[in-house]
């Protein structure tokens, strides 16, 4: 018998996402995923909705399966995008970490966050911020992310955001 | 204005060059905005965007606030989206249904129609005689017509019909509107951004066939891995079906049109592939337009009709509304526009297409959006203000059309067919002159 996730293990789990992104360590960070996680930042359907349904309506980013989280890891770090070169700075700060629901081999997570980003190309600092919500599994003995939606509440993008600053 | 000093195009010389000031000064932009957004036919929306009475949707044309509204009959109108009475944003969000607007400051009320419905505390506001007879309903736009669903407006009145706006490029929005007998929407989710750069940079990537291989190869190393490892979690995209937009690809792979008043297509031939949602409806397509139009629908097509609208048939289908904000800022609303019913899995696919490259959450628009951005800062750089990005195809371009748009009846007014390697750009010429026909306010549009 496993104990069910603590908030201290969720916080553990969420601020070593952070840091895995926010010093570059990609390879590490997609070890966080399940094969078929659901990487998922919908869009806003008006003023006070989010799109829903992301077989019918668009999102920002939405994939299933890790795979396409390579594909991008590859692109931001391949040194021919010009938008990734060089990579910005960015710090996640990753706060009002809850645990939901909680099983002894899953559960859901809330938080929230905010993500600073220096362009070191234009010189410029941007701040977006918005809502994590996880569904963990446990594997082994570790915890997988195997759903993470982002609800980005500041959507007027200034020129681009990669999945390192979100 | 004297436009010579910004485009310079002498063709009997083989010269058309664009003073890198353009883009950059003050006085140019405001004069854009009086001459282009504020004083012709710019892009509103799309009816389905307010499809049901009382429904209405918001937008901009140059700085002035729009709403677009249907009246109880059904009928569509365009209005500055200001009260009468102080001036305040009448209309507060991007779309919505509304029988009545009343304005949140004062409380004055419109209906649907735009009419005057009330004035609060009419009899008790001991106004003149010379206020109760004038009218107090919203200010409808000069000008306010609709070709196959895409609403246009302008602000000044003394401009020719739409449709002789839209000229033969009207058959392009045809091959849009005709891929379903339902009509056209806009797939729910909006994607809004900026960038620090100038409105014609859009304009020009849009339709700029030679940056591809060179601002995209992050995203063609993607491809070139989704080939080498199959994966079914993975879309498949349009360009990894197709060989046309590639350095070493032989033959006749597309070309461009040039239209009167600075609208312009690039295209390249995809095929009939089921990489492309619209594959399911191929058979349906020919038998009620013919091969001709409906192989044009499976082509790639990049098309802006001349200020703000461009439909990008290429990864996915794009809808965008380029609003200029400042010389070096500009902001983009793009939506996926989509044949009304289509199947499940189609949207599907189109909508994880889009994702996959556009947006400045994807893995293409940023590598072009950013670029945008390292020309505006080169443009400072007026050692040599004329630039050289408009000679390639000065001897390939010829007047009218060629044997593929005969196939849906279409006269451009200039045309170039191309292989992979020739990457048009005399089609920009079309932008520039219209653009110094409105500037030195020789041409009304």
């Amino acid at each position: 018998m496993s104990a069910p996730l603590t908030r201290a293990e969720a916080e553990d789990l969420l601020f070593r996402e952070a840091l895995l992104i926010d010093t570059q360590r990609f390879a590490e960070w997609l070890g966080l995923f399940t094969p078929d996680v659901e990487f998922w930042m919908p869009a806003w359907r008006d003023e006070s909705s989010t799109t829903e349904d992301p077989d019918r309506e668009l999102s920002l980013i939405y994939y299933k399966g890790r795979r396409n989280l390579e594909d991008r890891v590859m692109r931001l770090t391949s040194g021919l995008s010009t938008a990734s070169s060089p990579l910005p700075r960015v710090v996640h700060q990753v706060t009002n970490v809850m645990v939901l629901e909680a099983t002894e081999d899953g559960a859901t997570v809330s938080a929230a966050f905010t993500c600073h980003r220096h362009d070191v190309r234009m010189n410029r600092s941007d701040c977006f911020f918005g809502r994590y919500e996880y569904q963990l599994v446990r594997q082994d003995s570790a915890w997988l992310i195997a759903h993470k939606k982002i609800t980005l509440l500041n959507d007027t993008i200034p020129t681009v955001v990669d999945i390192n600053s979100i | 204005m004297d436009v010579t000093r910004y485009v310079d195009d002498r063709p009997e010389d083989g010269v058309f060059r664009v003073n890198r000031a353009i883009f950059t000064d003050q006085a140019v932009f405001e004069r854009e905005i009086e001459q282009i957004f504020e004083g012709g036919w710019v892009f509103l929306g799309i009816e389905s965007q307010a499809e049901n009475p009382h429904d209405f949707f918001t937008t901009t044309m140059g700085r002035v606030p729009v709403m677009v509204q249907r009246d109880g009959e059904g009928t569509l109108r365009g209005f500055v989206n200001s009260c009468p009475h102080k001036g305040a944003r009448l209309a507060q969000t991007r779309a919505g249904n509304a029988r009545l607007h009343v304005c949140p400051y004062h409380s004055w009320s419109f209906d649907s129609a735009g009419r005057s419905k009330a004035i609060k505390s009419h009899r008790a506001g001991c106004y003149s005689a010379a206020f109760e007879q004038t009218d107090h309903g919203l200010a409808a736009l000069p000008r306010f017509e609709a070709y196959r669903g895409f609403l246009f407006g302008s602000l000044a009145a003394d401009v020719m019909p739409l449709a002789d706006y839209l000229g033969e490029a009207a058959k392009l929005l045809d091959l849009v509107a005709d891929q379903s007998e339902e009509g056209l929407e806009l797939v729910p989710g909006q994607v809004t951004f900026t960038y620090e750069a100038n409105w014609k940079l859009q304009l020009e990537n849009c339709s700029d066939a030679y940056h591809f291989t060179s601002a995209h190869p992050s995203y063609i190393r993607v491809l070139e891995r989704r080939q080498q490892e199959m994966s079914a979690d993975v879309v498949a995209s349009v360009w990894e079906n197709s060989d046309y937009w590639k350095e070493e690809a032989q033959g006749v792979a597309g070309g461009s049109y040039s239209f009167a008043n600075g609208h312009v297509l690039n295209w390249g031939i995809f095929g009939i592939t089921p990489a492309i949602p619209l594959y399911e409806s191929a058979g349906a397509l020919a038998e009620r337009h013919g091969e001709g139009k409906r192989d044009w629908m499976f082509n790639m097509r990049n098309l802006t009709i001349f200020p703000n609208l461009q439909v990008a048939e290429n990864a996915s289908s794009q809808l965008r509304v380029i609003r200029p904000l400042a010389p070096g800022l500009t902001e983009m609303r793009t939506w996926c526009i989509a044949p009304k019913g289509e199947s499940a899995a189609a949207r599907r696919q189109r909508i994880r297409q889009y994702e996959d490259f556009f947006n400045p959450t994807g893995m293409a628009t940023p590598d072009d959006t950013v670029s945008y951005e390292n020309c505006q800062i080169g443009y400072a750089g007026t050692v040599e203000p004329w630039l050289q990005g408009y000679a390639r195809g000065m001897t390939a371009t010829v007047e009218g059309g060629n044997r593929f748009s005969d196939l849906i009846g279409m006269a451009p007014e200039r045309s170039v067919l191309a292989d992979a390697q020739l990457c048009d750009e005399t089609l920009f010429h079309s932008y520039y002159r219209a653009w110094a026909q409105r500037m030195a306010g020789e041409s009304e549009a």
